[in-house]
């Protein structure tokens, strides 16, 4: 019997997981090809339309799931506003970006158009169903405002995507495209799923770990540093602002991931469970990692503008944000949140009236730590093909990562057969 | 019915991620049990657990379905804070706690 509760995510995650295959099957089909088009040049349908299969489909259909499902656990088991609007803002937004993806990939404008305009309808029922339950709550800490302030940060890069389709569509605003191009990344990747993953890292690390009486004051800084970081961002790039402005964009928001991963580091060192499991103890690596590349980044970005902004250098970073910190730590979490759902699901009810298996049962911890591992080690040879542009380190990286990916979703998968 | 035995049958309940019944995780901060009535006072490892509901029931389950338990009364509570010093010897050995 499945609960009403967990639905609702379950959906989403089913989604997500779907999409993800989807993206990696498509991605082995013809690999050497469309990385090398998108390592010369990001910018042409196919690339934008896988580009939003894996940040749309995936990762933004997972993040919204692990909302729904953590939102109300944090406001300690506080209903919905609606869950039945849930069920419709599914329905748009599964809509809008399965029509944008296909949009996109047949290179006609105005359907990318129409479906960035329903994306952004699903992500405003989305904003006011999360945003009514929080501020119905009135419960504000560093998760629940984290929370809300990624969901802001989704509006707006949903916003500025919607305008970009519509500029693809009618030419209305003609070389401003660029610039929303650049606000659009910033809220999105830097404000959705940077306030969004370190927000509930503060709930879930600490739970995980059993960590009591660590510090919360980093947790501050972290938000102030990577709100400045995002608008100071977003908005040089929609005033055409000088070269230095992006500098001090990219410098408080890696002045943000260094206190998140100092702040990862200050929850470990107060844990009272030392086996944590290899997705928590990923979800940590991932942190440190980002928060290197983007340390390194500061001073490089200083001494060679031109070649930190450059194609070459824009695809390197982006794939080591996306698929390696945002994608990684979804990857990471979701082998604690795929079995937390199941288990819930078929033993929650039955605990107390019978034997039932623990969350650890559920999933192999060892296989995930050697995916996990494979995946970002085929990241690592795939970004280097990128660097050096070699074609077979491309492709070989590109293989790796699709096939690592896919093995590591049907362990997810395996899960519901528990 | 006895205290003793209550406590055991508790014991069959566990945290499914800590993977420790929830008399040795130290939850468990007050039982009265008069005749075939038990009142437990417990908590969780923190507000806002997503196992909540899952423990909570399983605790309820456990006392409803012993056939000399004829009321019970679960009642969680979030003050005092569960801390780790809370664990038993025995859920330190099984958390590998340190």
């Amino acid at each position: 019997m499945v609960s009403r509760v967990s639905r609702l995510p379950f959906l989403f995650f089913l989604t997500g997981l779907a999409s993800f295959a989807v993206f990696q099957a498509w991605s082995l089909a013809d690999v050497s090809a469309w990385l090398a088009a998108f390592s010369e040049e990001p910018r042409y349908p196919s690339g934008w339309s896988r580009a939003h299969l894996f940040v749309l489909g995936w990762a933004t259909m997972i993040a919204m799931g692990a909302v729904y499902q953590l939102v109300p656990v944090v406001l300690q088991n506080r209903q919905l506003f609606s869950r039945k609007l849930g069920y419709a803002q599914y329905a748009v937004f599964a809509t809008g970006f399965a029509g944008l993806v296909a949009g996109f990939r047949a290179a006609d404008v105005k359907t990318v158009g129409l479906f960035a305009s329903v994306v952004f309808a699903g992500i405003l029922l989305f904003a006011f169903n999360i945003g009514a339950t929080l501020i119905a709550a009135n419960a504000w800490n560093s998760v629940t405002a984290g929370c809300a302030a990624a969901v802001f940060h989704l509006v707006m890069a949903g916003a500025a995507g919607m305008l970009m389709g519509l500029n693809f569509a009618f030419e209305w605003w003609g070389a401003f495209h660029d610039r929303l191009l650049g606000a659009h990344l910033w809220f999105g990747a830097a404000g959705w799923f940077g306030f969004l993953i370190t927000s509930f890292s503060y709930k879930l690390l600490p739970m995980f770990h059993l960590s009591h009486g660590h510090p919360e004051t980093l947790q501050r800084f972290v938000a102030g540093f990577l709100l400045t970081g995002v608008w100071t961002g977003a908005l040089s790039f929609l005033l055409n602002a000088p070269a230095w402005c992006h500098w001090i964009a990219l410098s408080c928001t890696a002045a943000a991931f260094v206190l998140y991963a100092v702040h990862l580091a200050q929850i470990h060192r107060f844990r009272h469970k030392p086996m944590p499991g290899a997705g928590i103890r990923w979800s940590r690596h991932l942190a440190i990692g980002i928060a290197t590349v983007t340390a390194l980044l500061v001073p490089l970005s200083a001494a060679f503008p031109d070649a930190v902004l450059g194609t070459r250098m824009a695809v390197i970073i982006g794939w080591l944000y996306l698929w390696g910190w945002v994608g990684g730590t979804i990857l990471a979490y979701l082998s604690k949140i795929i079995p937390f759902l199941w288990w819930t699901h078929k033993y929650g009810s039955r605990a107390g009236r019978e034997k039932v298996p623990t969350m650890a049962e559920m999933i192999d911890d060892r296989k995930v730590n050697a995916l996990l591992s494979a995946i970002v080690a085929s990241l690592f040879v795939l970004v280097a093909g990128f660097g050096w542009n070699s074609p077979l380190l491309q492709t070989l990286g590109g293989t790796l990562l699709a096939a690592g990916s896919l093995f590591y979703a049907g362990l997810l998968a395996a899960v519901f057969a528990k | 019915m006895d205290r003793e035995t209550v406590m055991e049958l508790l014991k069959q309940v566990h945290d499914p991620e800590l993977g420790v019944n929830v008399v040795d995780l130290g939850l468990i901060y007050e039982l009265a049990v008069e005749g075939g009535r038990v009142r437990v006072r417990m908590t969780l490892t923190t507000p806002g657990c997503p196992l909540h509901e899952a423990i909570v029931g399983g605790v309820r389950r456990v006392l409803e379905r012993h056939p000399g338990i004829e009321e019970v009364d679960v009642q969680v509570v979030w003050e005092p804070r569960w801390t780790p010093e809370r664990l038993t010897p025995a859920g330190r050995e099984r958390l590998g706690f340190f």
